[in-house]
């Protein structure tokens, strides 16, 4: 028996380490963050169910969220990104690990379908911030972009920092700076990035602006 | 003989040529150039250097250095100078010096991303007397206006002619005075682009060099009109190959005359080209009024 544990609690113990065993969903469900603003009916899918989305809620590692055409929300992850998710969007955290300071030490969230706007939180080592979407990944440090993504397409625009953006298919990648975006298509390389109009970037923060 | 090499660096109209770099509409990026200016305003920093073999056993060679700064997004200048070394045969002293300080406004007026055509102006001033008069340098100068066009033919349902694009200028250049001859200076840039080959059209398994290449041709003419002072017209061909790497490019280009007065032979040029807004995007990357 594990020294410091009351043997009339043993079956509590038990019990709890038998849940965290069978049901993987029980130990995956850790924080991955908090909605703090919305607009429209948005989703949260957690465990096969699914949820109105209301401010103030806990968003699990693993969860989706879904906002639909006439919605937007905004997450706030637990190292302290903020992430705006614009209608028609579609998004899985896959990962949110911080260390116990709250520092992120991984996060990837998976896009299927929609656009993001991602202000990263700062941290004073290397941490991983990435974005998987059908056809690649987007990884920054810390920065402030944008990444849109569907089945057969992706794009990411840079306001502050850099992104970069490899193809899952061929593996090449570009580094794309502040002011830039680029676009990859399903299956090829990369199109070399290029610097964003003003109108580019007004459109997609006025798709991620969640008051 | 040095009125005699002045005098024909004088009639082949001034050879400033200037540089260009690279600029986009939507997914077309067109690749930098070095016989023709580019084609719309950019934070860029560029040097080139040329030799070329003249009539009776002469050489030119030149070294430019190009700095261009955005002013907004759609407006920038041009600042460039070069240094030219005219080689001649039989034992004479080489004429060598700085030609004229040149500058150019330029202003982007259309950028269709969907069809991947820009359209730009630019008036070109170049300040007379600036320069060493026995490296061929006007005591006066010049003004040409200038209208670029670029047109990608991504649009176009063309299968792996696609990555093609066309660039090209018409200018005028106007004497500030005689005897300094007016010149018609058009000029077109056809080039398939590899790195558009495979982010647009079909990912190859081709070496990872040949990914980043776009074979280009350039074509200059210079045709003196009016009274042409000796002038003449010339008319350079020059195919070369640029790699692109990320914030930088690297371009060789033959210089083949078609005409006689253009040269004895053919030459090279070579250019190194850093994209300052690509690595400095916060510092001098950034125009000097910046609406974000």
């Amino acid at each position: 028996m594990p020294r410091g544990i009351c043997p009339r609690k043993l079956p509590a113990w038990l019990a709890a380490t038998a849940l965290l065993v069978l049901v993987p969903g029980a130990a995956l469900a850790a924080p991955g963050g908090t909605v703090v603003g919305l607009f429209g009916g948005c989703f949260i899918e957690s465990g096969g169910g699914r949820s109105a989305a209301k401010i103030g809620q806990s968003v699990a590692v693993g969860d989706t969220v879904e906002v639909p055409t006439d919605g937007k929300l905004k997450l706030r992850l637990s190292d302290g990104s903020v992430v705006s998710v614009a209608a028609g969007t579609r998004m899985t955290l896959t990962t949110v690990g911080v260390d116990s300071g709250g520092q992120r030490q991984d996060v990837h969230l998976s896009l299927a379908q929609g656009l993001l706007r991602a202000v990263v939180a700062p941290v004073e080592r290397p941490a991983s911030f990435e974005v998987d979407t059908a056809v690649g990944t987007a990884a920054v440090r810390s920065t402030d972009w944008f990444v849109e993504g569907s089945a057969t397409a992706m794009q990411v625009g840079v306001l502050s920092g850099s992104v970069e953006m490899t193809s899952a298919a061929t593996k090449r990648h570009e580094t794309i700076p502040a002011r830039w975006g680029a676009r990859l298509e399903a299956g090829r390389d990369p199109v070399p990035p290029r610097v964003w109009s003003k109108a580019e970037f007004d459109a997609v923060i006025a798709r991620t602006d969640v008051k | 003989m040095l009125a005699i090499g002045v005098g024909f660096l004088v009639a082949m109209g001034a050879f400033a040529r200037d540089a260009a770099a690279y600029t986009a509409a939507g997914d077309r990026l067109f690749a930098a150039t070095v016989v023709l200016p580019q084609i719309s305003p950019g934070d860029e920093f560029y040097l080139w250097g040329s030799t070329q073999p003249f009539a009776g056993g002469n050489w030119l060679t030149e070294f430019n250095g190009t700095y261009m700064k955005t002013i907004t997004e759609n407006l920038g200048i041009v600042m460039q100078d070069t240094w030219t070394r005219f080689t001649q045969s039989g034992g004479a002293k080489p004429l060598y010096g700085w030609l004229n300080f040149d500058t150019e406004l330029k202003y982007l007026a259309v950028n269709d991303q969907a069809h991947e055509f820009l359209l730009s102006f630019g008036l070109d001033h170049e300040w007379g007397g600036t320069g060493a008069a026995r490296a061929g340098a006007f005591a006066s100068g010049a003004t040409t206006p200038r209208l670029y066009f670029g047109k990608g033919l991504g649009d176009l349902d063309i299968g792996y002619l696609r990555p093609l694009a066309i660039t090209g200028l018409l200018g005028y250049q106007i004497a500030d005075k005689t005897p300094r001859p007016d010149l018609v200076t058009p000029g077109f840039v056809v080039e398939y682009s590899i790195p558009y080959l495979q982010s647009k059209v079909e990912s190859l398994p081709l070496p990872e060099v040949i990914r980043s290449l776009t074979p280009m041709t350039e074509v200059s003419f210079t045709v003196p009109a009016g009274k042409s002072f000796g002038a003449r017209t010339n008319i350079l061909i020059c195919p070369g190959i640029s790699y692109a790497g990320q914030g930088y490019e690297f371009l060789v280009e033959a210089l083949v005359p078609a005409s006689k007065a253009t040269a004895a032979g053919t030459g090279v040029v070579a250019m190194v080209h850093f994209s300052l807004d690509y690595l400095f995007p916060d510092t001098i990357g950034r125009p000097l009024f910046s609406q974000r």
